[in-house]
């Protein structure tokens, strides 16, 4: 595309999202060969002046970094220590939100208005790499990360779901895996044991719910049943299940063990033990607060909502891993950080992903966010494997990186997107809904998944 | 021509000039380049490729597109059926001496002046099951019901919630027409014995044609773009039941296919062009 058109385009962008914003970045000079930053310890602010290698080019530079974590951002703190310890990089820091990142990261990418850096949610990779917009990071690293193997710092389920067709696309942030949140309290006071099979989790929900107003309808201590790809996946996996074929070339959900797993979800809400998740159900929060949840699936970025949320309720929320019919399993997620193709200013922003990927900034995704660091040098930090008092004197995080050792990440194929959302999606509320058997459900949604994979 | 002809013209045209290049630059241009767009395969990054009419076809036999577009008509028949009506039968009321005439004109115009995300949101908080609308039905012994989960209710609680927020620009729109009726007609009317209903219908309608075709084509136009409300109260959801035509090219956008998104844009522009024209040709020539 030449100089001239290129304003055309952009505008033609802009003009067809329904909603846009974007940055530009600053001009770039010619970008310099991969190079490898030495790595530093020592708490952020405290970070001293790299000596840059030869090979960097110190050309002072502004990268634009979109971050979409929020108020609770471990970002933005770490940028005081990254000016002093890259003097010659400007960061021009924009705080976005998680619900229009990805349109707007759509924007900016094809109106060439990208960000350097970004914070980018793991299920949004497959698109955007089997779309060409992340940078390979693997030729920009020499597949080194603060000096060190970049396979070597992740666990391998991590390690692999950075990659796309061989190669680093992104530098995983954070880590979702699902594991069982429940009210301890209750189980305890009920004689309820903690769930480790799918019997005992339909039997433990039947025990745990209370009809408080005598209608029938149990309305408190419910389990939680969200109608979408990310909580169905679980029992899939945990049933043995997968996605896709092991080509990637057709649907495998709507196999025996993918229909047995939808319809052990939707039983627990037949039985009254659950409660379907729909728009209309208004604030999470508030039905952790007012009792009506009792159980629920979630990944660990839950446990600083809990925290911050529902300070009141310490002592009452556990987790454990999930129960599993067949095997254990989750979905593998979490937050990367990337480098669009289009960047100006790709070795500055790789620097900083690495300055953010240090152990020191990495415990930050805990101490600020209440996430999971995804790096095992964080994960092993004292401030992640301390007993927690708000989970009753557990350690939580030993249970989701116990549940990352056998969790699987989404498929990584062009059509992801709309595979997930709203294909799969639509057939799991469907089912949940009973306007349609499981079977039916998941067949039509695999004939659509089908059609989006031979496109 | 004469000079002065030419020298008033070209003072017109200096005038335009600013409005007319924001136009081509953030109007024009982008429409051209996003119908070129419709016939590629593109997605933001890569160099496009001519794919003729494939988008159009994969569209038109899309059964996720077919509900799309049917639940795209369904809101504007219902949107179309209520608000105008309602918009209309609040400009006749108000344009009576009541007490307070001032206080319910703005009461009912300021939804209009609302975000259409806050008032989709309150909206979204009154639908949920421990809401006003269930807690007013328990009340009263009737079962709650979740408005927003059961694709049954779904759009029409939507609709509901649209209706809501814009019928105040109707009534404004109404009551300004309402005033430009003479008065002689009424009492010609009346002269003739005609009743309240009989000058409805033979006075202030006939009257109110021009706003009448006025309201609906911006309605329709309005309608057929629905999305706010959609993707704040169910996401296209459940099970597609709210899914509509903007709300597709949505999803083709934040997929990076841009020549779908494209082409549904152009669709949508196609089927409102046709509307619009269909409108003025049967409603509009007796003017």
């Amino acid at each position: 595309m030449n100089r001239l058109t290129r304003p055309a385009v952009a505008l033609a962008a802009l003009a067809l999202a329904v909603s846009a914003c974007g940055s530009a970045a600053s001009p770039s000079p010619t970008s310099p060969p991969a190079t490898q930053a030495p790595a530093t310890q020592g708490p952020a602010t405290e970070a001293p002046v790299e000596t840059p290698a030869p090979s960097i080019d110190t050309t002072p530079v502004t990268i634009t970094v979109w971050d979409y974590y929020g108020e609770a951002t471990p970002v933005k703190p770490a940028l005081d220590g990254f000016q002093v310890a890259y003097p010659w990089i400007t960061v021009k820091y924009e705080a976005l939100d998680w619900d229009s990142m990805n349109e707007k990261f759509a924007v900016g990418v094809s109106a060439g208005a990208a960000p350097d850096v970004a914070t980018l949610d793991m299920t949004w990779i497959p698109t955007l790499a089997s779309n060409g917009v992340l940078e390979d990071l693997s030729a920009l690293s020499g597949g080194m990360l603060n000096g060190a193997p970049i396979a070597e710092q992740y666990e391998p389920g991590g390690n692999e779901a950075m990659q796309y067709e061989g190669a680093y696309v992104t530098m995983l942030f954070d880590f979702d895996v699902y594991a069982l949140y429940y009210r301890a309290d209750q189980l305890e006071s009920k004689g309820i044991a903690i769930p480790k099979t799918w019997d005992d989790l339909r039997a433990a929900a039947k025990a745990l719910a209370e009809d408080t107003n005598n209608d029938g309808k149990p309305d408190r201590y419910l389990y939680q049943v969200w109608p979408d790809t990310f909580h169905w996946a679980q029992f899939l996996f945990q049933n043995d299940g997968s996605i896709l074929t092991a080509d990637k070339t057709a649907a495998a959900f709507n196999s025996p063990e993918g229909v047995a797993a939808l319809e052990f979800y939707k039983s627990l809400i037949d039985d009254g033990s659950g409660i379907y998740w729909g728009p209309d159900q208004g604030d999470q929060m508030a039905a952790f607060k007012d009792d009506t949840i009792g159980m629920f699936q979630n990944g660990p970025y839950v446990m600083g909502l809990l925290k911050s949320g529902a300070p009141e309720m310490a002592g009452k929320w556990k987790v454990a891993l999930a129960p599993y019919s067949k095997q254990p399993g989750s979905y593998l997620g979490g937050t990367g950080l990337g480098i669009p193709v289009a960047a100006a200013h790709k070795q500055a922003a790789w620097l900083f992903i690495q300055y953010m990927l240090r152990p020191e900034q990495q415990v930050g995704v805990f101490t600020y966010a209440g996430a999971a660091p995804a790096t095992t040098a964080a994960l092993e930090s004292p401030e992640l494997t301390k007993a927690d008092p708000y989970f009753g004197g557990d350690a939580p995080f030993g249970v989701f990186l116990e549940a990352m050792k056998t969790a699987t990440h989404f498929p990584y194929v062009k059509a992801w997107s709309e595979i997930q959302t709203p294909t799969i999606d639509d057939a799991v509320a469907a089912a949940l809904l009973g306007q349609s058997s499981a079977q039916d459900a998941l067949d039509s949604a695999a004939e659509e998944t089908n059609s989006l994979l031979e496109k | 021509m004469t000079l002065a002809r030419l020298r008033r013209q070209s003072i017109g045209y200096a005038l335009i000039a600013p409005a007319m290049l924001v136009a081509i630059v953030f109007l024009f241009v982008p429409m051209i380049v996003s119908a070129f767009w419709s016939f590629t395969e593109y997605n933001g990054v890569r160099p496009p490729t001519w794919v003729g009419l494939d988008n159009y076809a994969t569209l038109l036999g899309n059964a996720r597109f077919q509900r799309s577009f049917w639940n795209t008509v369904a809101f504007v028949v219902m949107g179309m059926g209520l608000g105008p009506p309602l918009g209309l039968a609040s400009a006749l009321l108000l344009n009576r001496a009541l007490a307070f005439r001032g206080l319910f004109r703005v009461a009912f115009f300021l939804p209009v002046m609302t975000s259409l995300v806050v008032v989709a949101t309150i909206w979204k908080m009154l639908y949920n099951e421990g809401g006003l609308i269930n807690t007013v039905l328990t009340a009263f012994s009737l079962p709650g019901h979740g408005w927003l989960s059961d694709p049954g209710t779904a759009l029409p609680a939507i609709v509901v919630a649209s209706v809501w927020q814009g019928f105040g620009f109707e009534t404004v729109v109404f009551l300004a027409a309402l005033g430009g009726i003479p008065r002689d007609y009424y009492d010609a009317a009346k002269v003739d014995g005609a009743g309240r209903w009989a000058q409805l219908r033979h006075v202030t309608l006939p009257g109110l044609r021009p706003t009448i075709l006025f309201v609906y084509i911006i309605g329709i136009i309005g309608s057929f773009q629905v999305f706010d409300q959609i993707f704040v109260m169910t996401q296209g959801g459940p099970v597609n039941a709210t899914r509509t035509l903007v709300f597709h090219l949505y999803d083709k956008f934040n997929s990076l296919d841009l020549g779908e998104a494209s082409a549904v844009a152009y669709f949508l522009f196609v089927v409102l062009a046709s509307l619009s024209w269909i409108q003025f040709r049967f409603f509009g020539e007796r003017e």
